[in-house]
């Protein structure tokens, strides 16, 4: 009986403390979160359960419940919760855009290619290279998707793929919108001279 | 001859008359059909202005009602109140030695969501079932009002799944179980308490690196099964599946608490105390004393559990162990009897393989119960097929070890296609 009224007391004391430290709704709904670390944040968590669903498979609006719902689910922050979104939906932001690897004049990047692998392409590639997840081409296999030719890598890195064979198609710009092409050119570098 | 000179002076006269006219004429002309040049180049260019002009009109038309479209369909993608539907839905074929085969239907649950901005959303789980003899049921799997305090705590209230252990609260439905049945024991049968009716606070926050996750909650509680053999009551089992009332007075409390120490990997505590009573009997034989609710002695409730998780690439790798231990009546009352330990633990390993769409699936239970007839050691082998990463086709066969004579000592072949929407 005395643990049990220790445990109900500090209960209370957890749910008053918890309560006193509410906050008003954010005003700008959905508020914007972070897309780089929630390609991170949803591919470390999503998969602790169940299949990884691919990033493009619902709308934005569609989204917004389930990542909601996923919150509860998974135990996920509010703002790991907005970044999720963040990120989900600009997996969503079509791009159509076609470039010539050869021809494309773009500034050169403000960041370096490593940079840019390691905070959006590395939550689904891997530090290794080798892929984290189910279904994610493996960068040193022999059928590394790095022998196609960049005109070809940078197309597809821009508009986002669905390889032959796999569950997941790749979101255009790896789900990050703000990704320049000079970025991107960056990133390819980076994958050659990294994963030969 | 006067007259033909006559008549030639005046040709002649009228000629030289005439010779500065034509000259005069051909310079009209000439301006004439300048002007007239000039007035059609003129009438050209009104043309062609008239046309870019409809042209223009056109388009800017079309871009008015494109632009209309547009605001139309972005109101829809970020409005203060949406209203989602998904769920899971199986249907399966099953098989053993002693039971004819039959194809059946597993479920169909839709899950509603109705969100108010960030602030609330209320969740809803049905389960649609058919039964073997044909009919119809269904269930409230559960329904909550979900208040988002702020980033690390949202209050859900109403019936919601069990937080104890995973596999009731997050790893039941059928396209995330990675085996057609359920894990004996922690299906709608024994030792981890599948739903309850109360409030619970959940939700996550890092310490340094590290993440964590947490609920803890208030609830109704269960009730308990007390069986009748003849002479005496036993107790039977827990029923612990979301009472709209709490007919034993005392509140259940409970919890589980996570930690992620890297990502992929987490370890997990349950565990859940209260008082629960004798509220339905088994009576095969019809010669049972009748019972009172609320004068059985409330007995004490007690639920542990330990669970972990891995993933690495294509490999997953988890384990849950619940227990249940139910205090002795000891009192006067009808059903007072000794109490009971319920215990289920099962260890699972999944594999991919990449890039293709076959995963491999191996998981041993172990369910053990006050009640020989219903303890059961499971050695399951499963393949399967991702049609999509939500939809999968699922062939296993278990093996089963139980009371001798029993369904829980028949082998079984289950297929099941599952499909998450």
């Amino acid at each position: 009986m005395k643990t049990i009224r220790i445990v109900t007391h500090s209960v209370k004391v957890i749910i008053f403390s918890m309560l006193l430290s509410t906050t008003a709704p954010a005003s700008d709904y959905p508020a914007a979160g972070n897309s780089q670390k929630g390609a991170k944040v949803w591919a470390d968590n999503c998969g602790r359960c169940h299949n990884i669903r691919g990033a493009m498979e619902l709308r934005d609006d569609q989204w917004i419940s389930t990542v909601y719902h996923m919150r509860l689910r998974a135990g996920l922050t509010g703002q790991e919760s907005r970044d999720v979104l963040t990120f989900l939906q600009g997996s969503n932001t079509p791009v159509h855009e076609q470039v010539n690897a050869r021809t494309d004049t773009s500034v050169q990047s403000a960041r370096s290619g490593k940079s840019i692998y390691n905070q959006t392409c590395i939550a689904c590639h891997g530090a290794d290279g080798r892929g984290s997840l189910p279904g994610v081409p493996d960068f040193l296999s022999s059928k590394s998707p790095l022998a196609k030719n960049d005109a070809i890598l940078l197309n597809n890195i821009i508009n986002g793929i669905q390889s032959p064979g796999s569950l997941m198609a790749m979101p255009p710009k790896g789900g990050n919108p703000n990704l320049t092409h000079a970025d991107l050119k960056a990133v390819l570098k980076y994958l050659h001279q990294t994963f030969k | 001859m006067q007259l033909k000179q006559a008549y030639l002076n005046k040709v002649m006269a009228g000629i030289l008359l005439a010779l500065p006219v034509n000259a005069m004429a051909d310079a009209t002309y000439d301006t004439l059909r300048n002007q007239v040049e000039a007035l059609q180049k003129q009438l050209q260019d009104v043309q062609q202005s008239l046309d870019n002009y409809q042209h223009k009109s056109t388009s800017k038309r079309k871009f008015s009602a494109l632009e209309k479209k547009v605001a139309q369909a972005a109101e829809w993608k970020t409005p203060n109140t949406l209203i989602h539907m998904s769920g899971y839905a199986d249907v399966g074929y099953t098989d053993s030695k002693n039971t004819n085969g039959s194809f059946n239907l597993g479920s169909f649950s839709p899950i509603f969501h109705f969100q108010y901005r960030d602030l609330v959303m209320l969740e809803s789980e049905l389960e649609f079932e058919v039964e073997p003899d044909g009919g119809t049921s269904v269930a409230l799997e559960y329904l909550t009002v979900d208040l988002f305090l702020n980033d690390y705590v949202a209050l859900v209230a109403g019936k919601f799944l069990s937080p104890i252990g995973q596999f009731r609260q997050n790893l039941h439905p059928s396209w995330v179980n990675k085996l057609p049945s359920a894990v004996p024991g922690f299906g709608h049968d024994g030792a981890a308490p599948v739903s309850d009716v109360g409030l619970q606070l959940r939700g996550g926050f890092p310490i340094n690196r590290m993440r964590t996750n947490y609920a803890i909650y208030i609830a109704n509680g269960p009730e308990l099964n007390a069986e009748w053999d003849g002479t005496g009551f036993e107790l039977d089992g827990t029923n612990a599946e979301g009472f709209g009332s709490d007919r034993d007075g005392k509140k259940v409390i409970g919890g589980r608490f996570a930690v992620l120490p890297i990502p992929k990997l987490e370890f997990g505590i349950s565990a859940a105390t209260g008082k629960a009573t004798v509220t339905k009997i088994e009576d095969d034989l019809g010669t049972a004393p009748a019972i009172v609710i609320g004068a059985e002695q409330r007995r004490d409730y007690d639920v542990l559990g330990f669970d972990m998780s891995w993933q690495y690439r294509g490999l997953n790798i988890r384990g849950e162990y619940v227990q249940t231990k139910i205090g002795s009546d000891n009192s006067t009352g009808v059903t007072a009897s000794p109490g009971g330990k319920w215990t289920a633990w099962y260890a699972q390993i999944a594999y991919q393989f990449l890039p293709g769409k076959y995963e491999a699936v191996i998981r041993y239970a172990d369910f053990n119960t006050p009640h020989p007839s219903v303890d059961q050691k499971q050695t399951t082998i499963g393949l399967n097929y991702l049609f999509a990463n939500n939809v999968i086709g699922k062939l296993a066969y278990e093996i089963n070890k139980g009371l001798s004579g029993s369904t829980t000592d028949e082998n079984r072949i289950l297929f099941q296609l599952a499909y998450g929407f």
